[in-house]
């Protein structure tokens, strides 16, 4: 008897083969029958008209908090992902002090940013090392866990304050081997460093004042176990790119280890970046390194209100500063003060500041009064009301209590034809969505739903197959979850039901269901049919989240001699 | 430093990994002997606009004065003219 069968489907096994109509049988967890299913189970689920496919795999989340109060990370299943990576980017939630608590806070909020009232309300501290952490959110896991560590919080652990000041000892290097070796060991699937993040001073994070002898050695360990080092690089430069490019190739090479990087973007005035970039990319990999340049499928929006700082206005330095530092009275304050009115309206329009404000679209506010300009750009609400751009942005917040929120659409990655061709190239990684980072800034679920929707049905720069196993099985081979990510006999029982004519991500939308009163905006799934996760349904489309929980930390404990 | 599998590649913009106490002037020093020593470091700065022009590390910190991060990428010449 098994437990599970899911039959008449379209089978789109993760291979990149071509599909085939047939039924998938599982039992304690895992695949035992690829094919025709004969035999009875306890459930059956019809996929007739549906594609079955193994679940998919988001390599560049920052699900890291929500992990501690909701072990699905919604609405992540819902879009048929399996599996998450937290920990990108040079920070994790472990190894940490219980000092060091506030400073990593505060990282979270800078760069992520993340409410620092959902980690006051949401997290109950009660770990400090990795395997206590991977011990607390194993207690109530419904999505796979695969984390990173980070580099910043491994330095901070070793070296407190002066890891944000200064090169590391050779004895503060080892103990930052020994420490990395202690969280491999406790499940963490690879380490992730950054290069061009800022803490909430604006100052680099610990990661950045590493040179490479550090760094080196931090890849040794990892080639211990085979494991992976993900960067984030001075993506807005293809010059540095390649740099980077060239230094993971040879970390690659000297250690056997695989490397990526994320994120990689198409810029609409400079095609010829990214093509530099990926000419490098494939130089490296022809040379016998392992270097993956993540790309998001998701074009680039950012959406703001003024209750909280918002990384568009990061170039502005006053707008910044009362977004980063004012309490919500100073920000109010701050703009109704008329006589400091003319300085921000010049500080915005400078660097023709103009065209992107002229663009901004009225997408919430709260008055009744105000309702009938949702939806309108900022250019025909100041035309309106005889005002300036940046001065009806600013009367507008004003009147609804900082609570108008403004979306900057088609910020760029917006090429249909040159994304398509990344996102099908051999040598691109399809990830850095971001998930559980930026919630007031744009939602990143449904990245997936969208591929299929924009980049196999209108655009078809990819066919159904390739692009399951670009999100599938080219995930898990690439991150070494050697179970994952194809549907075949023996593996892990994480699968995704979807139907091709319909998989999309719903409108974005904002709700508030972020502990201690924050909010976020969010996309709900289409054409999700059924996601199964450790060989129990764990969401359909009809009755929404089981209360299953068979998610796992990935790759998990090794296992001691 | 930071190229030491290059043989064989496509020549790209050359670079350094800097020392860890390396100033703009060390690095002009060592790296642009080919220039008058006056000029070296303004040269350099303007090849690295993305160190040159970040926020300045606090007054009161080991690094004030200096923006120049050991992680950090410090060209040695231009970008390559457009093509
Ligand atoms: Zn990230």
């Amino acid at each position: 008897m098994l437990d599970l069968v899911i039959k008449n489907g379209r089978v789109v096994d993760g291979s990149g083969l071509p599909s085939y109509t047939g039924d998938v049988g599982i039992k304690d967890g895992r695949i035992v029958r690829v094919g025709r299913v004969t035999e009875a189970a306890t459930t059956t689920v019809d996929a007739q008209g549906k594609v079955i496919a193994p679940g998919f795999i988001d390599p560049h989340t920052h699900f890291d908090a929500q992990l501690l109060w909701d072990g699905a990370a919604k609405p992540a299943i819902e879009h048929g992902v399996t599996t998450i990576v937290p920990g990108n980017c040079s920070l994790s939630l472990a190894p940490l002090k219980e000092e060091h608590r506030m400073k990593l806070v505060g990282m979270f909020n800078q760069i992520e940013e993340m409410p620092l009232k959902a980690f006051e309300q949401g997290v109950v501290w009660d770990w400090e090392t990795f395997e206590e952490f991977v011990a607390r959110i194993s207690k109530d896991l419904t999505v796979n866990v695969a984390p990173l560590v980070g580099h910043s919080v491994l330095r901070l652990w070793v070296m407190g304050n002066e890891s944000m000041h200064r090169c590391a000892t050779p004895e503060e290097t080892a103990k930052m081997q020994e420490l990395l070796r202690e969280c491999l060991a406790a499940g963490a699937i690879g380490l992730s460093t950054s290069f061009v993040d800022s803490d909430e001073k604006l100052q680099p994070v610990p990661s950045r004042y590493a040179d490479e002898i550090e760094l080196d050695a931090l890849c040794e360990v990892l080639s211990e176990h085979g494991r992976l080092l993900q960067i984030v690089h001075e993506f807005y430069d293809a010059d540095l790119t390649v740099a980077r490019v060239d230094q993971l190739a040879n970390l690659s090479l000297k250690h056997g280890i695989t490397t990526t990087l994320s994120p990689l973007f198409v810029n609409a005035d400079d095609n010829g970046a990214v093509d530099k970039v990926m000419n490098r990319v494939r130089e490296q990999m022809a040379a016998g390194a392992r270097v993956w340049p993540q790309v998001q499928t998701r074009p680039i929006d950012i959406s703001f209100c003024f209750e909280v700082p918002s990384l568009l206005f990061i170039r502005l330095p006053s707008w910044y500063a009362i977004m980063r530092f004012g309490t919500h009275e100073e920000i109010v304050a701050s703009f109704a003060d008329l006589e400091r009115r003319p300085a921000l309206i010049a500080e915005a329009e400078k660097n023709n500041m103009n065209a992107l404000w002229a663009r901004l679209t009225l997408r919430q506010v709260q008055t009744d009064a105000n309702q009938s300009l949702v939806g309108k750009t900022l250019q025909e609400i100041a035309d309106m009301r005889g005002q300036g751009l940046i001065e009806a942005m600013i009367e507008l917040s004003l009147e609804e209590d900082l609570q108008a929120h403004f979306l900057s659409g088609d910020m760029g990655h917006n090429d249909n034809a040159k994304v398509g061709e990344l996102l099908a190239d051999p040598f691109v990684h399809i990830g850095a969505s971001d998930g559980g980072a930026h919630i007031l800034s744009f939602s990143t679920y449904g990245d997936t739903g969208y591929l299929f929707a924009n980049f196999v049905r209108e655009q078809s720069a990819l066919g159904l197959e390739a692009a399951v196993k670009k999100i599938t099985l080219d995930t898990a081979n690439i991150w070494g979850l050697n179970d994952r990510g194809q549907l075949r006999e023996g593996f892990a029982a994480d699968v995704t039901v979807f139907d091709p004519a319909t998989i999309d991500r719903g409108p974005e939308y904002y709700v508030q269901d972020v502990p201690g009163d924050g909010s976020r905006y969010v996309r709900d799934a289409m054409g999700i049919n059924t996601v199964v996760i450790g060989g129990e349904i764990a969401y359909t489309e009809t009755g929404g989240y089981t209360d299953s929980r068979r998610g796992q930390v990935l790759p998990g404990p090794l296992q001691r001699p | 430093m930071g190229t030491s599998h290059s043989q064989g590649l496509a020549p790209a913009r050359k670079y350094v990994r800097p020392l860890p106490e390396d100033t703009w002037d060390s690095i002009a020093a060592r790296e642009l002997t080919q220039l008058p020593a006056a000029d070296a470091s303004g040269v350099l700065q303007s090849w690295n606009f993305h160190v040159f022009m970040r926020p300045a590390p606090p007054e009161d910190s080991p690094r004030a004065g200096n923006p120049i991060l050991p992680s950090d990428i410090i060209f040695l010449e231009p970008p390559a003219a457009a093509t």
